[in-house]
């Protein structure tokens, strides 16, 4: 056993499901309250990144604030999604299928106005210095222990994204809107009867998904670049953390993204990376034979 | 991205909204000569804005200094239609976008200066899906009546091998060439074949750089270079230094997370690093491995500003061979072209671009000889023909200040000879270090450095 080369896969492992857990929480938050398949969760995801670079270059933001307004942006986009796209569905008691067609529409239209409105170009986050010129707004420092490293990108990836997670649990355990989000997961029925406002919780769950998924964004925009086509795969991450993890249960999506990056990062210690999504399938198949309602999630939803 | 860049796009975003309602009511049609002709007055417009004379230069008279006048033995009055499969959508539309923007500046340059109308239409392969490629090859074969495609991407230019040998249909492959394309009919590579041909003097370099390096990593896709990941590289390797590879990963077309492989590169302690990967995988790649604190040579297949985009700093630790374009080259022909292209898109034109360019040149070439021969200009047999009997076209490549670069076309295996060289990066811009050919897998590996 090579003992360096697995706490190195370990440490990718984490930094790589700390992110998927992130993701998740992103989909799970809206899956699970609204039954929405909600592909296009991928648009808050590059809203947000698209956001920051926009605002860092044309409206000269400093970095943290153009970070903000990457969030506002990915908040604003997935509630325009929830408005104009969901709603007027739902208002005429469209199917779930209905509701799905439309984010699958969204998702795949959206990269290509990316790319009328920004280019095809991957585009870097840079801010304008001192003397007026646009530099990388990001040193994207490497922290090395003899044979492990680990950049200060993986260690603000771990952090945020398990805080984030921890509060988004507390707020829907602990709050008012958050027991009316469990109770409209749990039994739609009985919460409408009781007076809760379904209108008003999905767009408490959206707006919560888009900020998370707007984070995810602006991670891997600070890290590598903004593109058209930089979300999707991430958001299909997200979502099979929900179904690995636990559909019902939050904290077993966290959980179940965690485990996914590690079983990820993991399986090349023996096999070729290449094997990796193919592992990752496997291990979600046998573990929807064994256990459908996901490695955390209770039996009863 | 520059702001009023992001400024005029936004703008023209709200024109293009309110042209979409119009659009979806018209037409259908992907033929893109009335977008062309759209695309031509806005760049006229714009340039007679900056300056009259420039779209003049840009268009016509370098063209006529280079190529000789226009008129009816130019090809004037005889309409060529010319069919483009590329990757307009998904992880790889950079490439369909700047493949396209060099084509359609060929087209107005040769139409500007007395020679024949080349008429495109675009076709989207979904970012080298086979079964799309095929369809859209169909469909531009029988709808459109193409008698000449611009392919791009490996896969998806060695399945439609069958249909334009059939139709058939001129093809040149600028982008993605392949061992797999090689000596098919109709079908020809004016880019080296990837990974292949540059892979020896890659290797060579290496060694004459870094004699004590004798482990290798090799990195690389199940699409493109396989022939280079699983024999050429590794064969190359020994014979240089005695060595091995010790390291040998493969992973999927767009993936982004390299870690897993770069933590294998570092626990083998590989002397150097050879990626036969492509596009923005190797951006990723380089930024993963320096970021490990893995600083070993990193050697790679190819250049675009999208990997250094993502890559950033790290790219300037990065070599690469390849056939490379450069838009600083003298020659009198790559000049014009640099300013058209500037002019018109407000962009340096790039690699890819330029040889889709050429492209359109090298047809204009062939249908002025069978018209010089009495034939049928939009015969693609008669251009072929025409092709085989002289193989040696004008280039944008190689030359001087005073003339202009020539390419020829091996009439055997249909691949191209093309000037190649070992490149550093400096501050995200190539340096040319080495210049080197392409030599067979039985020759000393050493023989690929020119010297």
């Amino acid at each position: 056993m090579n003992f360096e080369l697995l706490a190195q896969l370990t440490i990718a492992g984490i930094v790589l499901g700390s992110f998927y857990a992130l993701l998740g929480v992103s989909f799970g938050l809206v899956y699970q309250t609204s039954k929405i398949f909600h592909l296009a969760n991928a648009i808050p995801f590059a809203a947000g990144g698209y956001g920051a670079v926009w605002s860092a270059e044309v409206l000269h933001l400093p970095l943290f604030v153009a970070l903000a307004f990457g969030l506002l942006m990915a908040v604003v986009f997935g509630l325009l999604i929830l408005f104009l796209g969901y709603f007027p569905v739902m208002r005429r008691n469209g199917a779930l299928l209905s509701l799905f067609l439309v984010s699958l529409g969204i998702t795949v239209a959206f990269p290509n106005l990316l790319q009328i409105v920004f280019g095809t170009e991957n585009i870097p986050l840079r801010t304008y210095n001192s003397e007026g010129e646009l530099s990388s707004a990001f040193d994207n420092r490497v922290f090395s222990s003899g044979f492990l490293t680990i950049t200060l990108i993986d260690v603000l990836k771990i952090i945020v994204s398990w805080v984030l997670i921890i509060a988004v649990v507390v707020f829907v355990k602990r709050t008012r809107s958050g027991r009316s989000i469990t109770a409209l997961r749990t039994n739609p029925t009985m919460a409408t009867a009781v007076g809760i406002d379904r209108k008003r919780v999905y767009i408490l769950v959206f707006a919560l998904g888009s900020f998370l998924a707007g984070v995810a964004g602006l991670f891997v925009t600070a890290e590598f670049v903004a593109s058209p086509v930089m979300a999707l795969q991430w958001t299909i991450v997200g979502f099979i953390a929900v179904f690995f993890g636990g559909i019902g249960s939050l904290v077993g999506t966290a959980f179940g993204g965690l485990v996914l990056g590690l079983l990820s990062s993991l399986s090349s210690l023996y096999l070729p990376v290449n094997y990796s999504p193919i592992v990752v399938f496997a291990s979600l198949f046998i573990i929807l034979l064994i256990r459908p309602q996901g490695l955390f999630g209770k039996a009863s939803v | 991205m520059e702001i009023n860049k992001l400024g005029k796009r936004a703008a023209a975003l709200a024109i293009a909204l309110s042209l979409t309602g119009l659009a979806a009511c018209s037409s259908s049609s992907d033929t893109t000569s009335e977008e062309s002709a759209a695309e031509t007055s806005a760049a006229e417009t714009a340039s007679e804005a900056a300056s009259e004379d420039t779209a003049t230069e840009a268009g016509g008279t370098c063209i006529n200094e280079i190529f000789g006048p226009g008129g009816e033995a130019a090809g004037e009055g005889v309409t060529l239609n010319g069919g483009m499969l590329l990757a307009m959508t998904g992880a790889g539309s950079f490439f369909g976008d700047v493949m396209s923007k060099g084509a359609q500046l060929a087209a107005d340059q040769i139409r500007e200066a007395g020679g024949m109308d080349y008429q495109i239409t675009i076709a989207d392969h979904n970012n080298g899906d086979v079964p799309t490629a095929l369809t859209e090859v169909k469909r531009m074969i029988s709808q459109d009546d193409i008698r000449v495609l611009q392919t791009s991407y490996g896969a998806p230019s060695e399945a439609i091998a069958p249909l334009i040998a059939e139709a058939p249909v001129l093809t040149l492959n600028g982008g993605g060439s392949s061992p797999g394309q090689l000596s098919k009919d109709f079908l020809w590579q004016n880019r080296m074949v990837f990974a292949e041909d540059p892979a020896a003097g890659a290797l060579a370099w290496i060694h004459q750089q870094y004699p004590d390096a004798k482990t290798l990593a090799l990195i690389g896709t199940q699409e493109n270079g396989v022939g280079v990941f699983q024999e050429t590289a590794p064969n190359a390797w020994a014979k240089l230094t005695g060595g091995e590879v010790v390291v040998a990963e493969q992973h999927n077309v767009g993936d982004t997370d390299f870690k897993g492989i770069a933590s294998k590169i570092k626990s083998a302690g590989a002397d150097a690093i050879l990626s036969v990967s492509f596009g923005d995988d190797l951006g990723y790649q380089v930024k993963a491995v320096r970021e490990a604190g893995i600083e070993v040579p990193f050697m790679g297949i190819e250049f675009t500003g999208q990997a250094a985009s993502i890559a950033g700093s790290t790219y300037d630790t990065f070599n690469f061979a390849t056939d490379f374009y450069n838009t600083e080259n003298p020659n009198p022909w790559n000049q014009c072209f640099v300013e058209a292209y500037q002019a018109k898109y407000g962009e340096d034109p790039e690699y890819y671009g330029s040889n889709y360019y050429e492209q359109v040149f090298i047809f204009w070439d062939l249908v002025k000889r069978v018209i010089a021969a009495g034939g049928d200009p939009t015969d693609p047999t008669q251009l072929q023909d025409a092709l085989i009997a002289d193989p040696n076209f004008k280039s944008v490549y190689g030359g001087s200040d005073t003339v202009v670069g020539e390419v020829t076309l091996d009439t055997n295996d249909h691949s191209i000879s093309k000037p190649m060289g070992v490149f550093s990066v400096s501050n995200g811009t190539p340096v040319l270090e080495q210049e080197i050919r392409k030599v067979s897998p039985a020759d000393d590996p050493n023989s690929a450095l020119v010297q």
